[in-house]
């Protein structure tokens, strides 16, 4: 089997449409809507929901990749990686679950590969740092926010599944933490790399100045600083995200 | 009547068995986490990532008892250049549409000869000082048990025609030989394995309807009643090869391009379809099957709304499938 695989070689049913996220977000600029949903109505959640559906898929695909490309990491790096498939797997139910309770289908948004695009690192500590921290930290704050609008909006199912999804996540931003420093041990290049991709992909999931410090009804995507600290994030760490959200280029 | 501390295996035996089982299944983990990004079917997909974790801790399992018989700690070391060989030839099926050779080797060669050589372990495991292994070995076996069953429960609703039962059957018997030519995982001669049908199914996070019925969940599309209109006028015209008609549904900006036509006319005579439905806004991104005598096209089309009627903003071939994937 090819080791890495092209990120364009990601297998989908046909009832899925692939498109470049900017592209997406161009569409929608034109059509005068926000490039990234909001939360404030039931089909703009839905529309979030099922992109964060797409990014479980991608997220499974993802750590199962990690699995395969690196068979010379610690095998405790494995075990981690193949623990976070399973969780990924079940999110990916989860999701197309929440999305039939929205009354919406798998493929009713265009996918975005921009979550997988990330995943493609070929230094297994880049990719944990891009992965595990960048998009995993930014699930964190998605999730979190969900779980407040969705007690708000008086939804128990979908309060109840994602702050479950939550909990994983916080799970694998601190694998993340730890094959951090773990694998760049001694290595203080490899370290520096792998953080600076995971701040390119921080950069790039600001969108533009959407996601940033706020009450969740008030930003469209707010940082979870609870949970990143559970992630281990350190309070610089989140200082300096919260930091570059008030400086992101525009989307 | 056989003593009770009888045993079949030394020490260092068991430890060689434990570090064959572990690399058949560190390879399979490794296999199936490559593989489910190159599987298209959501069934399939689940299946794997469902399964990717067991698998590694039946590994782990088998690399921490090593320490316990005297061998160094997670250590897989295959029975013989051969059983390498079929594990080879198990990873190279990784072409997208190869989904039914990944089901196969996974789930009716590499694990029901896991069960079964689980199973017969077990029953000559001695039951005073080798609880540890047994312990293991129990664990793995219902593991096994569990996901032969979802397997097979996904690979009957993968082989939808009997050229596919062909490739099944093919893949197996092929794959088969060469894992008796190993002599099985363990390299000890005899291969043998568990059908689907002795390994009953256990719901346990892994049922393989629910997969399929995630799989099949879409099946119809909300299209508004113009856009259906639209896009089968348009999909007729395609059939019958009238360009001038295919035409007068694109915006004035778009053209089909000689490239696109000469794909089109491949694609005459037969059927369309829509595959897919997304929305961008009021915009409408929709996935058109054509399937001609000459072959299949499958087009991507942005539909943009222009008052009550509808028009193509966007129009181009993603794809040219022979067959749907499985």
């Amino acid at each position: 089997m090819e080791r890495p695989i092209a990120y364009d070689k990601l297998a989908r049913e046909d009832r899925l449409i692939r498109m470049r996220a900017r592209d997406v977000a161009q569409l929608k600029i034109e059509q005068g809507l926000p490039p990234f949903p909001d939360l404030l109505s039931r089909d703009s959640i839905k529309e979030r929901v099922h992109g964060i559906m797409v990014g479980e898929l991608q997220a499974m695909e993802g750590a199962g990749r990690t699995v395969y490309d690196f068979p010379d990491a610690p095998w405790e790096f494995t075990m981690d990686m193949a623990r976070q498939v399973w969780d990924e797997s079940r999110h990916v139910e989860i999701y197309v679950r929440l999305l039939e309770h929205l009354d919406g289908y798998i493929g009713e948004f265009p996918e975005t590969t921009i979550l997988w695009r990330c995943a493609c690192a070929e230094d297994a500590a880049a990719r944990v740092a891009g992965v595990n921290r960048g998009l995993e930290g930014l699930a964190c704050d998605v999730f979190n926010q969900l779980v407040h609008i969705a007690r708000k909006m008086g939804d128990p199912i979908l309060e109840r599944a994602v702050d479950y999804v939550l909990a994983d996540e916080i799970t694998h931003v601190r694998m993340g933490s730890k094959w951090l420093t773990r694998l760049t041990e001694g290595d203080p290049e490899r370290r520096r790399l792998a953080i600076e991709f995971q701040e390119t992909i921080d950069e790039r999931f600001n969108l533009g100045g959407i996601r940033r410090e706020g009450p969740h009804d008030a930003v469209p995507i707010s940082i979870a600083t609870e949970a990143r600290r559970e992630g281990g994030f350190t309070d610089e760490e989140i200082a300096r995200l919260i930091k570059t959200t008030q400086r992101s280029a525009v989307y | 009547m056989t003593h009770p501390l009888a045993g079949h295996l030394e020490v260092d035996e068991s430890a060689k068995t434990a570090r064959h089982y572990r690399y058949a299944v560190e390879r399979m983990t490794r296999i199936l986490g490559g593989w489910m990004a190159l599987t298209p079917e959501l069934s399939a997909k689940l299946l794997m990532g469902r399964h990717v974790w067991d698998n590694a801790q039946h590994a782990d399992a088998w690399g921490k008892r090593l320490p316990e018989l005297r061998a160094a700690a997670q250590v897989s070391e295959p029975a013989n250049a051969r059983l390498v060989a079929f594990l080879d030839a198990v990873e190279d099926a990784e072409r997208p549409e190869q989904t039914v050779e990944r089901v196969v080797a996974i789930y009716r060669v590499l694990k029901p000869h896991l069960l079964a050589i689980y199973k017969a372990h077990l029953a000559t495991a001695n039951a005073v000082y080798e609880p540890p292994t047994c312990r293991i070995l129990a664990r793995c076996i219902e593991d096994e048990r569990r996901h032969v069953a979802a397997g097979e429960t996904v690979l009957r609703h993968l082989l939808r025609t009997p050229e596919l039962e062909v490739r099944a059957r093919a893949c197996e018997a092929r794959l088969w030989q060469l894992l008796e030519a190993a002599g099985g995982v363990t390299g000890t001669g005899a291969v043998s394995r568990v059908s689907a049908a002795a390994a009953p199914p256990a719901a346990l996070s892994d049922d393989a309807a629910e997969f399929i019925r995630l799989e099949q969940s879409t099946g119809t599309w909300p299209i508004a009643p113009a856009l259906a209109e639209a896009l089968a006028a348009f999909g007729d015209a395609l059939i019958a090869g009238d360009v001038a008609a295919a035409r007068c549904w694109l915006a004035p900006e778009v053209e089909l391009g000689p490239d696109l036509e000469a794909r089109l006319r491949g694609a005459q005579g037969s059927r369309h379809s829509i595959v897919a439905c997304a929305r961008v806004g009021e915009q409408r991104l929709v996935k058109l099957r054509l399937d001609g005598a000459q072959g299949g096209v499958t087009l991507l089309l942005r539909w943009v709304p222009t008052g009550s009627d509808w028009r193509l903003a966007v129009l181009e071939a993603v794809s040219a499938p022979a067959a749907p994937p499985a």
